[in-house]
C-alpha cells in the first residue's frame, strides 16, 4: 500500500525543507505539491505554516489548491499557521476566509505576557487523538502570535500565563497542531510517525 | 514558561570561533559538529551567526548552513549579513526557522524589520542588539560589534518591536566572551521596556551567572557560547542546576 505524504508548497513561505527532514527520520517518504494534479498521488497531506494567514490563503486560492484541500478525504495535518487555515476565518491583516474545514476563527493571542508565545510548553489533553498517541506529556515547540479559537473538535489545550489556548484539534481525519512538531525533537518525531502510521481510509 | 537554553554559534566560515569582545577569534570546531552536539545535550534552540559575512559584505554562505541546519530537531536561528527579504526566504528554505538581523536594520533601512515580520511573521523576526556601554546609556553597535551606530539600546528596542519583531537576542560587547557574568542591569531593562521575548547572550561564566541572570532580569531565553564550546558544562548540567 501507497504510504506518500504530499507536503503543500504554498509561496515562499513554509518551513517544507524541516517538515519533509522530520518526515524522513520518522521513516515517511514525502514530496511536494506543487500543482492540482498532486493531490491525487497524495495518500495524506501536511500543511506547513511560516507566515500570515492572510498570504497563505491568497497563495492556496491563487494555485487552485483549496477545492483539492477541502475534498481530500484522507488524513490532513495542519502545523502551526497550516493549522490555523483550517478555520472559517481569520483575524491577521484583516479578515480573510479560511479552508472551513474546522470550525473556528483565529485571532491574535491577547495575555499579559510577551507576544508570540516563544518555547517549549505543555499539552493539556482533553480528548485524544491517535497522532498524540504516546506523547502526550511531553513538551513541544510553540512560536506563535495567533490562536485558533474554537468550542467543539478540541484534543489538546495549552496554558501561557495564565491564558488557555487550543494547541492540539482534529476533526475526522483532519488534525491540527499549533506547535512545530518538526522542531520538538524526538516526541516531534513521534507525532509524525503517528501521523505516518493512520490508516487512508 | 521555562526559560530556552539556546546553544550560540558565532561562525567564521567554515569554522565556529570564539571571539572576546567580539574579536580575537579561536576556532572550536565544525558547525554541524556543533550543532549536533548541542541538539543531543538537550538544547532548547540553536543560533548560527555568521560574524564576519557583514564586515566583508560578502554574501550569505548558504551550504555551511544547510549542512549546519540538517542535524538540528530544534528551532534553528540564522544571522549574519541579511539584507533583504530575499535572504531571508532564501535562508527559511535552508532550514532557518528565524533569521536574525542587525547591521543592515541599522545602517541601511530599518523597514527591512516590518517588511519580512509582514510576509513571514513576526515569530520568524529576531533583531540581533549589540550594546556597548558609554558614559550616558548603552549604544547600539553594528559589524560584530566594531561600529558604533550612535542610536540608543532601548530606543532602538522599543523600535524594533514597534516594526514587528518577534524577539530580541541582546549581546554585550563588552561581555562578550570574558566568562565574568552576563549585564545583568542592561537585561533587566530591556526585558521591562519591551513585550516580546528577549534572548540575553553575553558573559556566561559559571552557572551561578546564569541563574542570577534569569532570577534578576527574566528572560525568554539564555544563550551561551564559551561554557558550552569548552565542555566547562553541558546543556544538561545547566538545566539541572536550574532546574528547567
Amino acid at each position: 500500500m501507497s504510504n506518500l505524504i504530499g507536503i503543500v508548497n504554498y509561496g515562499v513561505v513554509g518551513n517544507i525543507y524541516n517538515i519533509r527532514k522530520a518526515v524522513k527520520v520518522a521513516e515517511g517518504e514525502s514530496f511536494l505539491v506543487e500543482s492540482l494534479s498532486d493531490f491525487k498521488k497524495a495518500d495524506k497531506l501536511i500543511l506547513p505554516g511560516v507566515g500570515s494567514f492572510k498570504d497563505a490563503m491568497e497563495e492556496l486560492e491563487r494555485k487552485g489548491f483549496v477545492k483539492p484541500i477541502k475534498e481530500f478525504n484522507k488524513p490532513i495535518l495542519g502545523i502551526c499557521l497550516g493549522m490555523q487555515i483550517l478555520a472559517d476565518v481569520g483575524f491577521e491583516y484583516g479578515k480573510t476566509k479560511g479552508l472551513g474545514l474546522i470550525q473556528a476563527e483565529v485571532k491574535p493571542i491577547i495575555c499579559d505576557s510577551q507576544i508570540p508565545h516563544m518555547g517549549y510548553n505543555t499539552l493539556e489533553v482533553l480528548e485524544s487523538n491517535p497522532i498524540l498517541e504516546g506523547i502526550e506529556n511531553e513538551e513541544f515547540y510553540f512560536m506563535h502570535s495567533f490562536e485558533v479559537v474554537n468550542y467543539n473538535n478540541i484534543s489538546a489545550l495549552t496554558t501561557y500565563a495564565d491564558h488557555k489556548f487550543v494547541s492540539v484539534l482534529c476533526n475526522d481525519n483532519v488534525y491540527g497542531v499549533q506547535f512545530h512538531p518538526e522542531k520538538s525533537r524526538q516526541q516531534g518525531i513521534k507525532l509524525f510517525n503517528n501521523f505516518i502510521n493512520l490508516s487512508n481510509d | 514558561m521555562k526559560t530556552r537554553i539556546i546553544a550560540k554559534l558565532d561562525v567564521k566560515p567554515p569554522f565556529v570561533v570564539k571571539p572576546v569582545h567580539f574579536e580575537g577569534l579561536r576556532k572550536v570546531g565544525k558547525p554541524a559538529a556543533l550543532v549536533e552536539k548541542y541538539n543531543t545535550q538537550g538544547a532548547d534552540e540553536i543560533f548560527y551567526i555568521d560574524i564576519v559575512s557583514s564586515l566583508y559584505r560578502r554574501e550569505i554562505l548558504i551550504d555551511e548552513i544547510k549542512r549546519a541546519s540538517n542535524a538540528s530537531f530544534v528551532p534553528f536561528g540564522v544571522g549574519g549579513g541579511v539584507q533583504s527579504v530575499n535572504d531571508f526566504s532564501n535562508l527559511f528554505h535552508h532550514g532557518a526557522d528565524k533569521v536574525i538581523v542587525n547591521t543592515f536594520a541599522i545602517t541601511e533601512n530599518k523597514n527591512i524589520i516590518s517588511e519580512a515580520a509582514r510576509i513571514f511573521g513576526s515569530q520568524a523576526v529576531v533583531v540581533n542588539i549589540e550594546a556597548k556601554k558609554n558614559y550616558n546609556g548603552w549604544e547600539c553597535y553594528t559589524d560584530c560589534g566594531r561600529i558604533p551606530s550612535g542610536i540608543p539600546v532601548l530606543d532602538w528596542a522599543k523600535e524594533v518591536e514597534r516594526l514587528g519583531a518577534g524577539e530580541i537576542l541582546l549581546q554585550s560587547v563588552d561581555a562578550d566572551g570574558r566568562q565574568r557574568g552576563f549585564d545583568v542591569e542592561l537585561a533587566k531593562l530591556v526585558v521591562d521596556l519591551v513585550n516580546i521575548p528577549v534572548v540575553v547572550a553575553s558573559g556566561a561564566g559559571s552557572l551561578e551567572d546564569i541563574a542570577t541572570l534569569i532570577k534578576e532580569a527574566r528572560p525568554s531565553g539564555v544563550a551561551i557560547a564559551s561554557l558550552l564550546h569548552y565542555d566547562k558544562f553541558s546543556i544538561q548540567d545547566i538545566k539541572d542546576f536550574l532546574r528547567l
